[in-house]
C-alpha cells in the first residue's frame, strides 16, 4: 500500500522537478519575473511537503533549505543571480537522485548548502532587520458578530454551543449573552430559544468563513458580522513550516461549499489521471489484436451473403478504428518536456564551452508516441552537442564575422501528415563541404574522383567513423555520434536530412512517424506471398504492362507520365517462384534516394495493421520491419521500402563496379 | 457510550459507504432503507439522523416532519443528503425541521466534518 503511494509521489516529484528546472532556466533570462519565482517556490514547497509525508526525510530537509532561499527571493530580499540558478539546478539534481532512492552525495549536498548559505546570509540578516522595523505580518481583524436565533432553533437540532466551539477554532472568541428577552418562568416555553449573543472574534479568517460556521441556521437566526474598524492588530508570522493542513487539503470547505482551487495546480491544465505505461501498453496490445480480428471479421463478412453480418462488421470496424485512435493517443506525449531538458543541456554546455548560446523552441505541444520520444533523447543530445561544439563559433569569431555575439539554437516541431517533423537549427559556421570531402577521401570512404551532390556530401557525416573536428573535445568529435543518430532515427522509421549554408548555419531535420505500434499499410501480393507496405511511403500505384517491360529492353524502368522511375521487382528481389502476370502493379514510394517503384503482382488494398516484431533471429534482416497477421490467419511481412531501395541500389552499384572492372581488365 | 446514528437511504451502496465511514469513526450505526423503515426503527434513542430525501414509501421530508412531532426526537440533529440541483428540496427539508444538509457527492471526510459540526 505504502509502496504504491510512494510510487505515485515519485512520479509527481519527477514532474515537479521538471517544472522546477524549466522555471529556473527561464528565470535565468528573466530574473525579475514574479510568476517564475512563485513557480520555483511552489515546486520546491510541494516536493518538500509531500516528501516528508512519504518518508523522504533527508530529501525534505535538504529541499527545505533550498526553499528557504527562494522564500527570501519571494520576499524581495534576495536577487535571482546566475549563481543562484546554477546552485538550485544542482540541488534539483540531488533531489532527483534522493527520490530515485540513491543515497545522497553528502559532500555534494553540503557544498550546495554552503553555497546557498553564503548567498542567503546577507538576505536573512536583512530579513531580521526588516522584521524589527516592519514585521511581515498576517492581518488579524476583530469581528463583531451578533447572533439572534429564532425561537425554533433548538427544535431544529442546532446546538449554539457547538457553533461557538467552531468559532473558537478560528481565533480568540469573546462571548456575551443577552438574556433580556427571557420571559417569566411561567410563560416560558422550555423548547424555545430566548437568548441572543454578542460575540467578538479575533481572526485572520474572512467574513465568509465566519458566516460559513452558521450555514445551517442562516434561515433560523438574525446574523450580523461586522469588522471592527479601529481595532486591527498585527501578529508576526511564524517561520514557514509545513502545516498538516497544507498537506491534507479538502477539496470542499465547510464554509463556502464551493470548489476551492488547488493552490498548487498550474492554471489552465487539464485534469488527468496517472496510469502506468504497462497498463497502456497492454491495452494497446489488446486493441492491436482486436484490430486484427476485426479485419478478419470484415473479410468474412464481405464474402458472406448475410447482409446483417455486413452491417455488424461495418459497425465493429468503425468502433475499432475509434478505439484504436484513442488508445494510441494515450501514448502520445507533448515534446515540451524533452525540449526543456535540452534547454538545460544548452545552458550547461554554454558554461563549459565558453560560448554564448540562446536556446529557443517552438511546437513543444506537438505530440509523439512515448516510445519514440524516449528514443529521441540520445540523437538530439548528439545533435545539440555537435551544434554547440562545431557549429556555433566563439563570441569573438562571431563578432568578426559580423554576427551577433550569442549564437542561436532553435528546436521546432510540427505535424506533417502522419509524420512529425522536428528540426534543429543553429546559426553557426555551417558545414564545410571541402573538409568533409577531404576527410572522407582520407578515410577511404570515397575515392578522389567520386562526384557527389551536396546532400550526398552531407550524408557522409552520417557514416560510421566520420569526424571532421580537428580536436576531439569532451563534448563531441569522437567519431561516434552522427552515425548513431542516423541509426536511431532509422530505427524509428524516420528520415534524417541535413541542410547547411556556409557562414549561416546548419539545419538537421528529422521526419518521424507518429506511432510505431500500428500502421496503415497497403496489402500486396506476389505469387502466394503477401506483403504490407506502409501507406505513408506510397505515393501512387501504376500499372506495368508486359509490352512496357519489353519496351524498356530489360531495364527496370517504368514510364510514369513521362518520367522514368526505376523499380524493384519484389518477385526477383525475394526470389519468389511463379510466373509474373501480364499486368503488374508498381507502387511508387518516396525514399531518401528519390522516387522508386516496387513491382508486385497485385495490390489488394488498404490494410490497417499492428506491427509484430520478428524476434531476435531476424533482427539483421533490414528490409523487413515486422510482420502482421492477415484476416485469414496468414502472415504478411511488413516491408521497409527505404531500406529495400537502398539495398537494391547498393547491389546494383556493386554489380556496375564489377562489370566496369571486368571491362578494364 | 458511542453515539448512535440512524442512516436512512434506499441506495445500498450509499448505506454501505455511510456505515463504513461512521463505524470507522467510532459511531454506532442503525440503518433503514426508507422513511417507513426508519420510523419503525426509532424505538431507541439516537443522537443523529442522516437521511436521503428521495425514497420510496415515505420520503425524507415527510420522515423529518414526522420525527419532529415525536417529543423524544424534537431537538436531535437531522442531516439530509441532497444533490446540488435540489435547492427547493433543501428548503422544504429545512422547513420540515432538518438541521443541515450534505451535498452529494461527498467524501467520507466531508461527511464526518458535517456530522462533527452538528454533533460536536
Amino acid at each position: 500500500m505504502m509502496d504504491q503511494h510512494r510510487q505515485a509521489f515519485q512520479e509527481e516529484a519527477r514532474e515537479l522537478l521538471t517544472e522546477l528546472e524549466s522555471a529556473l532556466l527561464e528565470l535565468d533570462s528573466r530574473p525579475d519575473d514574479v510568476d517564475l519565482i512563485q513557480r520555483t517556490f511552489r515546486a520546491l514547497h510541494t516536493i518538500k511537503g509531500s516528501g516528508s509525508m512519504f518518508g523522504y526525510d533527508e530529501m525534505s530537509r535538504f529541499t527545505h533549505q533550498v526553499e528557504t532561499a527562494f522564500d527570501h527571493v519571494r520576499e524581495g530580499r534576495l536577487a535571482v543571480t546566475a549563481d543562484l540558478v546554477n546552485i538550485t539546478l544542482a540541488a534539483g539534481d540531488q533531489i532527483r537522485s534522493m527520490i530515485e532512492g540513491h543515497s545522497a552525495d553528502n559532500t555534494e549536498t553540503k557544498e550546495i548548502l554552503d553555497k546557498l548559505a553564503r548567498l542567503v546570509r546577507p538576505a536573512s540578516a536583512m530579513a531580521e532587520r526588516a522584521e524589527q522595523k516592519a514585521p511581515s505580518a498576517e492581518v488579524i481583524r476583530k469581528w463583531r458578530i451578533g447572533f439572534k436565533p429564532s425561537p425554533a432553533l433548538l427544535l431544529h437540532g442546532t446546538n449554539p454551543i457547538l457553533l461557538f466551539r467552531e468559532l473558537r477554532d478560528l481565533g480568540n472568541l469573546d462571548i456575551k449573552v443577552n438574556a433580556d428577552a427571557l420571559p417569566n418562568i411561567r410563560q416560558m416555553d422550555p423548547e424555545s430559544c430566548y437568548l441572543e449573543w454578542n460575540l467578538t472574534l479575533e481572526t485572520s479568517q474572512s467574513a465568509d468563513n465566519i458566516r460559513g460556521v452558521f450555514i445551517f441556521c442562516e434561515d433560523d437566526c438574525e446574523l450580523r458580522i461586522e469588522a471592527d474598524a479601529e481595532a486591527q492588530s498585527v501578529r508576526n508570522v511564524e517561520a514557514p513550516t509545513v502545516k498538516k493542513d497544507d498537506l491534507i487539503r479538502e477539496p470542499w470547505t465547510l464554509g463556502s461549499w464551493e470548489r476551492r482551487r488547488d493552490p498548487y495546480s498550474v492554471g489552465g491544465e487539464k485534469v488527468s489521471i496517472r496510469v502506468s505505461t504497462e497498463k497502456v501498453d497492454s491495452l494497446i496490445n489488446y486493441v492491436g489484436e482486436l484490430v486484427v480480428v476485426q479485419a478478419r471479421l470484415s473479410q468474412i463478412a464481405s464474402s458472406s451473403l448475410a447482409s446483417e453480418l455486413r452491417v455488424v462488421a461495418e459497425e465493429v470496424e468503425r468502433l475499432t478504428a475509434g478505439l484504436r485512435d484513442h488508445a494510441m493517443s494515450m501514448r502520445m506525449f507533448p515534446l515540451k518536456n524533452t525540449f526543456e531538458r535540452f534547454r538545460r543541456l544548452v545552458h550547461d554546455l554554454t558554461r563549459d564551452l565558453g560560448k554564448e548560446v540562446e536556446f529557443s523552441s517552438e511546437g513543444g505541444e506537438t505530440e509523439l508516441d512515448k516510445t519514440v520520444i524516449d528514443q529521441l533523447n540520445d540523437p538530439f543530445l548528439h545533435l545539440i552537442r555537435n551544434s554547440m561544439d562545431h557549429g556555433i563559433e566563439a563570441p569573438e569569431q562571431r563578432l568578426a564575422a559580423g554576427k551577433p555575439r550569442a549564437g542561436q539554437i532553435k528546436l521546432s516541431a510540427s505535424y506533417s501528415g502522419a509524420n512529425v517533423v522536428i528540426s534543429l537549427r543553429d546559426d553557426g559556421r555551417g558545414l564545410d563541404r571541402d573538409a568533409i570531402r577531404t576527410r572522407a577521401i582520407e578515410k577511404g570512404m570515397i575515392s578522389s574522383e567520386t562526384q557527389l551532390s551536396e546532400s550526398e556530401i552531407f550524408n557522409l557525416i552520417l557514416m560510421p567513423g566520420f569526424s571532421t573536428s580537428e580536436q576531439v573535445t569532451d563534448i563531441s568529435g569522437r567519431g561516434v555520434g552522427m552515425d548513431v543518430v542516423r541509426r536511431n532515427v532509422e530505427g524509428l522509421r524516420g528520415l534524417l536530412e541535413i541542410t547547411s549554408t556556409p557562414g549561416e548555419g546548419t539545419t538537421v531535420t528529422l521526419r518521424l512517424p507518429l506511432t510505431l505500434a500500428i500502421i496503415d499499410g497497403l496489402l500486396v501480393r506476389v505469387g502466394a506471398a503477401h506483403f504490407v507496405v506502409p501507406l505513408a511511403n506510397v505515393l501512387e500505384c501504376v500499372e506495368l504492362k508486359a509490352e512496357d517491360v519489353r519496351a524498356a529492353h530489360g531495364k527496370c524502368l517504368a514510364n510514369v507520365r513521362g518520367d522514368l522511375v526505376p523499380y524493384v521487382r519484389l518477385r526477383d528481389y525475394f526470389r519468389l517462384p511463379g510466373a509474373r502476370p501480364d499486368i503488374e502493379q508498381i507502387m511508387i514510394v518516396e525514399t531518401a534516394d528519390g522516387r522508386c517503384g516496387l513491382a508486385v503482382d497485385e495490390v489488394l488494398g488498404d490494410h490497417q495493421t499492428v506491427i509484430k516484431n520478428l524476434g531476435r533471429v531476424y533482427r539483421h534482416v533490414q528490409v523487413i520491419s515486422g510482420a502482421t497477421i492477415l484476416g485469414d490467419g496468414a502472415v504478411a511481412l511488413i516491408l521497409d521500402p527505404q531500406r529495400l531501395v537502398q539495398q537494391s541500389i547498393r547491389a546494383a552499384t556493386k554489380l556496375l563496379h564489377h562489370t566496369s572492372h571486368e571491362l578494364v581488365n | 457510550m458511542p453515539k448512535v446514528i440512524l442512516t436512512v437511504d434506499d441506495s445500498s451502496s450509499i448505506r454501505q459507504l455511510v456505515r463504513f465511514t461512521l463505524t470507522g469513526a467510532g459511531y454506532e450505526v442503525i440503518q433503514a432503507v426508507d422513511g417507513q423503515d426508519a420510523l419503525s426503527k426509532l424505538t431507541v434513542p439516537v443522537n443523529l439522523i442522516v437521511t436521503d430525501l428521495n425514497m420510496p414509501n415515505l420520503d425524507g421530508i415527510e420522515l423529518i416532519r414526522q420525527i419532529r412531532t415525536r417529543p423524544v426526537y424534537k431537538g436531535i440533529p437531522i442531516l439530509m443528503l441532497t444533490t446540488e440541483s435540489q435547492d427547493s428540496k433543501k428548503q422544504a427539508g429545512k422547513a420540515a425541521g432538518a438541521t443541515g444538509w450534505i451535498v452529494k457527492p461527498f467524501s467520507p471526510d466531508q461527511l464526518l466534518a458535517v456530522i462533527r459540526k452538528v454533533l460536536g
